[in-house]
This record gives C-alpha cells, structure tokens and sequence, in this order.
C-alpha cells in the first residue's frame, strides 16, 4: 500500500493494486460524516467495437450496450441494490459517459457493509431475456426525455457534427433502433470483458480507517475469481481531421434560439502529463479570451449577442480532444461570426502578465474549493486516474503553467474545424 | 454548533468548522412576499452583484473575484411560505491554503459592504445601462423557463392552484412589471429594504474572534425589530380537482399534481408528513416510483416533494401523453392505500433511514449547514440537527395515516404532446 501525502492542501490519498488488477484509492477526509464510494470501469458509450475476453475476432455491439448495462446492474439474484443499500441507509446512483461508467454509494453509516455491496452488485449480473425486455421500455423513455430537452440536444449534436467515424459520435443511451436490437449475448460480452477488475477503480473518501477498510476490500476480492487480466483490443478509429458537417439548424420547441460552436482538435496526445498541461493552459487560454472578466465578454453582453446562459469547455479524453462555446442568444448568425472572428483572430490576441496571473489565482482556488464536496473529489480523481493521472498533479500543473504555456495553445484553434449547431425555436 | 453575536443592526451567526478548505459569509434580508415587490426583489437581487461605485461593471467585479482567488459574490430571492429572502454570499478559499501570504476576509467584507452601501448608483438611481441589460436578461431568462417543460408544467401548477395565496406568487417576478421599474424606484426599493427587512448574516468555516472587529469595521446595517412570517397553511375554496391539459410540440408530457395539506409545520404532524412524502414518492424505493416506473413501466421519472412552508404537496412525472389517465389513476390509488393504512414497516423504516442519513450528512455542505440553521431562523424555532432526527425515527404509523388523510387533490396539469388523444 502507497501513501500520498499532499501537504499542499492537507490531503492525504492510500492507494494499493490487489492481485486480480483492480487499483483500490482511499482518500481519508476527517470530520467529515459522508463515506462516499465510486467504482467505474473504463467502459463508456465508445466502446462498441471490441475483441472480447476469451475470443479472437472484433465484434461490433449496438450502441448504448455501456448504459443499458449500467441500468440492469442494478436487478440482484433476489431483489434490488438500490433498496438493499436503502436498508443500510445509503443512496446508490449510477451513470456512464462516453468513456465511462461508475456506480456510487453516498452514505452516513454501516461504511463497510455498502464497500462490499458496492464491490459486490458491480462483479455480480443477472440478465434474463424477460428482464431485458423490460428495461428497453424504461431507456426508450429516457432516450425520449432526452430528445426533447434543447440543451443536450445542441450540447450533443455540436460533438456529432465533428466526427465522421469515432464513435464519440453515438448517443450516450444509443438510440430506440439500437436500445430494441441489444441482445443478451452483447451485455453479457460486454460485461465480461469490461467489467474485469484489472479495467476498473475504486475510488472511497471519508473518515475511513485506512487498514481495515484495505483489508475488507482484499478479503471480498481473494473469495472471488476471475480470467486472467488482459489488455482490451479495441477498434483502430481511422477519423480524418475535416470535420464531419459545418452547420446544423433543428427547430424544437423553444423560446429562443441556441448555439453551440464546437473545434475538433487533432493533434491527440499520448502521455498523461503532456495531456495534464495541455488542459491547464487551454483552460486558461479558454478564460483570457471568454470568461466574465474578458473584454469579449463584455461587449458581446452589451452587444446582446450573448446573455448569461455562456459558457465553453475543453474536452479531452481517451483519443479524442475538442472545445465548445455556447449559449441561449437572438442573434444566431452574429453569435457565430463573433466566435468565428476570435479564433480566426487569435494569433494577434495578447495577453498581459497580469491577466494571465489573475485567471490563474482563480483556478487554483476553485480546483482547492471543490475538496470540500465528497462526490466532486471523487468523481474528478476516478475521471483522471483513468487517464492515470493524480488530482494533485493537476494542481502542481496549475502552480507552475507559464504564459508561454498559454500562448502555445494558440495554433490548436483553427476556424477550418470549427462547427455549428443551431437551435431554432419553430 | 452555532454561535450568534450581536452586531450592529444584525445577528451573526457563526458556525465554526476547520474542516472546509473555504469561509462563506451569507447576508439574508426577510421580508415579506407580495404580488407588489416581486419582481423590484428579483431585480434588485441582479442589480447588487453587478458592479458597486468602486468596481463599476460585471468585468471589474469579476475581476476583483479572480484576484481574491476564485472568490464567489452570488446574490439570490427565494420563497419560503409567506416570506421573500434576498441572499447575498461569498465563498472564499481560507488564507491557509493561499500560495504565500495572503489574507482574503477584510476585501471580502469590504465587497460585501459595498454591494448595499456603496452600489453603482447616479443621483440616487441605479446604472441605466446595467439595469437595462439586467432587464432584458430577466424577461429572457422568465421566457427560457417555458422552454425546461418540467419547470413550466410546474409553475403553472403552482399558478393555477395557488390562486389568493402566496403559492401563486413566483420570485422570478413578472414580465408586465419589468418595464416599469425604474433606476430610481429600485435604488429607493434597496434603501427600504436596509431599513425594514430583517437581516440575519452567517459566517461558516474557520472563525477566529478576532475577526468580529472585521465585521464591526466593515458592515452594519440600521437597526429594526420587525419579524416576518414564513410559513402558513395553504386553504382556497376548492371542492373538487380542477383538471388543465395544454397541448404542445414535445415529445413526452410532463404531469404534475399539485395536493394541499392542512399540516401546520411547527406540529409533530410535519414530521410525519415528512416521512409519509418520502414513503409516497420521495425516493427510488418509494411507491410511486415502485409501482409507476418499475412495474409498469410508464416513466423514467417520477417524484413527490412536500413544501411544509406553503403546506403543499407535488407529484411530478413524465409519460406518454396518451398514459395520462392511467397514470394519474395508479398515483390516486397509491395515495389512497396510505390514507388506508396499507403503509409496509419495511417502507417505513427505509424512508426513515434514507431521511436520517440525508439529515446526517448536510453538515458536510457548507450551504446545507448553513441553509438549516436558517430554517430555524426562519420558523423561529431552535432545533438541532439531532432533535429533528429524533422526531423523525419517532413517527408512528398512526401518525402518518393522520396525515396522509389531511392531503387533498387540489390540481392536476397535463402538459402533452400533439399525439393526445382524450378519448383513451
């Protein structure tokens, strides 16, 4: 077992591999009266085209296989998690992204009995081809939900219209064709091969004792088997740098208009820590030019181009890299020509030393605020430890970027791979 | 857990804990709601975080923030029963953690001093140019609100149903009185409130004594000695459900029933309404939940929660529009079985302990901390965190049937889809 004393902030992180390759992390945080435990795999809505465990040859499930996994995970051999972890006066939750997903527990008592519930529901899957019928009914209605809510819709699309083969491209919850065609041979293929410890991590915070709780955990695990561990062969994505589609206009049903500009960035780094300083200076990069103490903020405020629904985000994760800026405004055409001109713009933008200073104070504070909420802590450590990367590294990356750091991001914005999703009211 | 100080024209209360990496200092005005002041309170409260006479525009003021390490200056209205609460607070991370020496509580006061005191005013009226993009931006934000169809159905359940009682009224404030307002009314609507709103700050996070000398130099506010009432028991004329069904271009309706409760929230009834709502439909085990989505599949989504300030309850679901007579049946018949009796022990310890637990773990949310002894505050009532757990392990089934049989159905909303058809 290690121990990862980050005197910077008073945060203290053990960690230990158990033999069948799951990594265990307990983050201790005294006083405070929440335990808060999440278990992800490295499985998310991408991981459609695989070699599964125990085969030879690559095979192509239907999309949304990760989440309708995540949904049945949670059926036990007699009864339900979610009402055995009510007993024990915890809330379960569950959800899965396009590179993850992860299964929680947030509780104020009986700690140990909902780690081994945890571990336990998460390694266990009763599917029935009766009990599989009946989800399908549930996650068409929360595809429908979806559909009809106007922020994922522009939030989503915006990413689609980037891609023409990497299937960052398919909806999280697949589709009501994909969700109605998924067999019991497909989850039971997926799970086997993703769900093995050697691709997951659990992640706990709270006012844990360190050596009980490790030892808790490898008793659960040493009673259990599983096939050796083995790396995951997955598709080759071939995607060309040219972005999918320029522009997309959809009218629904809204008061008023939404944009969503969206970059495709194609230079995709490999090392986790040229990853790490690339996402603190395009972050800063991002704040100097857009936040609510820039000077393009201000005037397109005044301007009404924009209201205080704006906001942006760098993504980047796995093999895939890119930027969105968006927003509720009037004026659409004006929304995406201002964005348009400022990347087009952006080598003649300069930034001061005391700029880039003051937006970096402010992101330090925030990442060292959010250590007081349990469930960001961790869920921000199980998003960056798989991309094998420490909260803390994150902060020391902070500390030390430079300007030029932030100046190097400059060429990564490129008009040619930008697109435009547009919504309308009808 | 909470120390209060008497200060100059307000109580500070602080709550003491080194176990957050930030302080955040809360000012709550009180006064009351009305139709009148609705929408000067909203505005108002966009206005005071915008820009003060020395930090003049949104960019200075967020400016300031940045340097101040990310601090925050969130300004809010919200309703609790009859009463309308104006926030102002901060959030700061606490010196300790600053790279080198820095120490962030003195500018922060000072801020927050300014934000009353010292706002970006011109011959006694605010900012023309930032109220009227203030304006604009609270008449779009209004309008967005019909575009979330789970919030609209919602506000018009509360609109129809509340009418004559405080219920109907909403913070976000009216459209119609937007263009009325002027920059003078609204600087002669802040003076008001400084004199008459009763005002209450907290402080939670590190607290050292000599920090009061802080707050003496930097804020005090006139001194009054008006209380205001929050919560009330909502009562109209209706005999018999009023049904509304609005038809719109959206795949999946939204259903919300709206049921009043003739529960007084400072009565033992509160706390078994409370664990009777949990039981209905306030969690992933409840019935609502159980018998709606899990067996018959109808919804992804379906929730009850009970308002024990306006003494109202809500059922919110979203389902295919032509299930909506089905559903609405199974929900009756759920509330039903309760007012029968028919309540499982299992249910009732589950509800219990989901309850209990969330109880438990809102001292580590600086807000939730802080929110809860305000509620206290608020209902004038000195009730710990333990005490109120108590209460809630000690309700009885009897006490629960009690209250289950004091909930009627008041207003049912549909809002569906152009696939409705009202003949199935």
């Amino acid at each position: 077992m290690k121990t990862i004393n980050y005197k910077r902030i008073d945060e203290t992180l053990y960690y230990d591999q158990l033999e069948n390759g799951l990594k265990v992390y307990i983050l201790k945080k005294e006083n405070f009266s929440k335990t808060y435990g999440l278990f992800s795999t490295k499985f998310g809505s991408i991981d459609t085209t695989f070699i599964p465990l125990g085969e030879k040859t690559m095979v192509k499930v239907p999309d949304g296989v990760a989440h309708f996994l995540e949904h049945k995970m949670f059926e036990l051999e007699d009864g339900d998690a979610s009402y055995e972890f009510a007993k024990l006066g915890a809330s379960t939750n569950a959800f899965t992204s396009s590179s993850r997903t992860a299964y929680l527990f947030n509780t104020a008592s009986h700690e140990k009995e909902c780690i081994e519930l945890l571990l336990d529901f998460v390694q266990d899957i009763h599917l029935s081809d009766e009990n599989i019928e009946k989800e399908k009914g549930i996650i068409n209605q929360e595809i429908n939900m979806y559909d009809d809510d106007p922020d994922w819709r522009y939030y989503f699309g915006s990413i689609q219209n980037l891609y023409h083969n990497h299937p960052i491209k398919v909806d999280i919850a697949g589709t009501n064709e994909s969700v109605n065609k998924t067999s019991k041979k497909d989850l039971e293929r997926c799970y086997h091969t993703f769900y093995h410890p050697s691709n997951m991590i659990l992640f706990l915070i709270g006012d844990l004792d360190i050596e009980e709780t490790f030892s808790l955990i490898q008793k659960n695990q040493e009673l259990k088997s599983f096939d050796n561990p083995q790396e995951i062969i997955k598709e080759d994505v071939i995607e060309p740098r040219d972005i999918f589609k320029q522009e997309e206009i959809l009218k629904m049903d809204v008061i008023m208009p939404k944009v969503m500009m969206s970059l495709k960035v194609n230079e995709i780094l490999k090392n986790p820590i040229d990853k790490l300083k690339r996402e603190v200076a395009m972050n800063l990069l991002l704040d100097i030019l857009y936040s609510e103490s820039s000077v393009l903020y201000e005037k397109w405020i005044q301007d009404e181009i924009i209201n205080d629904t704006f906001g942006y985000s760098f993504t980047q994760e796995r093999d895939y890299c890119f930027i969105q800026i968006g927003g509720d405004t009037k004026k659409p055409q004006l929304f995406k020509s201002e964005i348009q001109k400022s990347v087009e713009n952006i080598d003649d933008f300069s930034i001061d030393e005391d700029q880039f200073e003051r937006v970096k104070k402010k992101n330090i504070g925030s990442l060292i605020s959010l250590f007081n909420n349990l469930e960001s802590t961790a869920n921000l450590f199980s998003r960056y430890l798989l991309e094998d990367v420490l909260v803390f590294d994150l902060l020391e990356t902070m500390m030390n970027v430079t300007l030029e750091d932030v100046e190097s991001m400059k060429p990564l914005l490129q008009k040619k791979y930008m697109s435009c999703f547009i919504i309308e009211p009808k | 857990m909470e120390q209060v100080y008497q200060m100059n024209g307000y109580k500070l209360h602080v709550i003491h804990t080194k176990k957050f990496k930030t302080n955040m200092i809360s000012i709550k005005f009180q006064n009351h709601l009305t139709r009148e002041t609705a929408t000067q309170r909203k505005l108002l409260s966009l206005m005071l975080n915008m820009a003060t006479s020395s930090l003049t525009s949104q960019k200075e003021i967020t400016r300031f923030l940045e340097e101040h390490y990310g601090a925050s200056l969130n300004t809010s209205v919200s309703t609790k029963g009859e009463a309308s609460i104006l926030s102002v607070s901060s959030m700061f991370i606490n010196d300790h953690y600053i790279p080198g020496k820095g120490a962030l509580l003195g500018d922060i006061l000072q801020l927050l001093n300014d934000v009353f005191y010292a706002p970006y005013v011109f011959e006694n009226a605010f900012n023309d140019k930032i109220l009227k993009l203030r304006k604009k931006e609270l008449v779009e934000r209004i309008e967005s609100l019909k575009d979330d169809k789970f919030s609209y159905a919602l506000d018009r359940t509360f609109e129809m149903m509340g009418e004559g009682n405080p219920l109907e009224i909403t913070s976000m404030g009216y459209v119609d009185d937007i263009k009325n307002i002027d920059g003078k009314d609204l600087y002669q609507y802040l003076l008001e409130c400084l004199e008459n709103d009763k005002k209450d700050v907290y402080f939670v996070g590190d607290f050292d004594e000599s920090y009061l000398e802080l707050f003496n130099q930097h804020l005090s506010f006139p001194r009054n000695n008006n209380e205001y009432r929050s919560y009330y028991i909502f009562s109209n004329q209706r005999d018999y459900p009023q049904e509304i069904i609005e038809i719109q271009d959206i795949t999946q309706a939204k259903l919300s029933l709206g049921y009043k409760v003739d529960c007084d929230r400072l009565s033992r009834e509160y706390y078994a309404m409370v664990v009777l709502n949990a039981i209905f439909g306030g969690f992933s085990e409840s019935q609502l939940f159980q018998v709606v989505r899990e067996q018959h599949s109808l919804c992804y989504y379906i929730h009850s929660s009970y308002d024990a300030y306006n003494s109202v309850m809500v059922v919110v679901s979203a389902i295919e529009s032509n299930n909506y007579k089905q559903t609405v049946a199974l929900i009756e018949q759920e509330l039903n079985k309760l007012k029968d009796g028919q309540i499982s022990h299992d249910l009732i310890s589950l509800a219990k302990n989901m309850l209990i637990a969330s109880l438990e773990k809102s001292v580590d949310s600086p807000s939730t901390l802080l929110a809860m002894n305000y509620a206290n505050e608020l209902i004038h009532r000195d009730e710990s965190i333990e005490e109120y757990i108590n209460h809630i392990q000690s309700v009885t089934k009897e006490e629960m049937i009690k209250a289950a049989q004091s909930i009627e159905l008041d207003t049912i909303f549909l809002l569906a889809g152009k696939d409705y058809n009202e003949n199935n």
